[in-house]
């Protein structure tokens, strides 16, 4: 992953992982399956499972765990309220965050139109 | 009663034994994944800088369940630490310091800037 790909990623991957378990309840595993899929390529278990540990002490996320087919069990993580309510507030930040980096770039990129705006 | 009065004098022993069973679960390990859990557990014993002992567990406890899900899934290794272990150690353990030494001095830091912060107002 580019360097800054990973900086970047680093505030929002809470929030992007919380989204996954606000779909349904999943492990470590799945999590990281998902957002392979999503185009995350080059991201790692292990950070996934770093990142639900710490969420599972700060009591965002239920954890159950369910028997595997072989060796330990799976710890699933699903979304409680404080953790829904800390999405809730993601999703605010990001679009604003969002939403003035926008517009930064189209200032810079379109000096001109500013009245417009 | 007895087991209490050991207790005060030794520390807790059912911590003690908690270590032990998870120490175990990590030299249990396959390799190469038991030369990557020491490594991580070592480090740990360094960097955490955590003095409360059922957080320093649970840690340890995680640690041993990862390490054993990723023995059994055939994970590769760079798929679990990635391309700076340390990051990877250092991220995974500041997700249990709650209770750390450095908390007393973050709070100490604090108050001193606030006591200073009054002192400007006068």
């Amino acid at each position: 992953m580019g360097k800054q790909m990973t900086e970047m990623l680093k505030g929002t991957l809470e929030g992007i992982v919380l989204a996954i378990l606000a779909s349904r309840p999943a492990y470590g595993y799945e999590i990281t399956a998902r957002l392979r899929e999503q185009g995350f390529s080059d991201i790692v278990e292990g950070t996934v499972y770093a990142l639900l540990v710490r969420i599972e002490q700060r009591g965002l996320v239920d954890v159950a765990k369910v028997p595997s087919e072989k060796g330990p069990p799976r710890k699933v993580y699903s979304l409680n309220a404080l953790g829904s309510e800390y999405l809730e507030e993601f999703w605010g930040t990001w679009s604003f965050l969002a939403e003035r980096i926008e517009q930064l770039h189209h200032d810079i990129e379109h000096p001109h139109d500013e009245g417009e705006n | 009663m007895v087991a209490k009065w050991i207790e005060t004098l030794t520390g807790s022993l059912e911590q003690k034994k908690q270590y032990k069973q998870d120490k175990a679960r990590i030299d249990g390990l396959p390799e190469p994944y038991a030369t990557a859990a020491k490594a991580m557990h070592r480090y740990f014993m360094y960097f955490g800088g955590i003095t409360d002992g059922d957080t320093l567990m649970t840690m340890f406890g995680d640690l041993a369940d990862l390490w054993e899900r990723a023995a059994v899934d055939g994970t590769p290794i760079r798929d679990i630490v990635g391309d700076d272990p340390v990051e990877f150690a250092e991220t995974f353990a500041q997700a249990y310091t709650g209770k750390q030494w450095i908390d007393k001095e973050r709070a100490r830091l604090t108050k001193a800037i606030e006591d200073a912060e009054r002192e400007e107002r006068k």
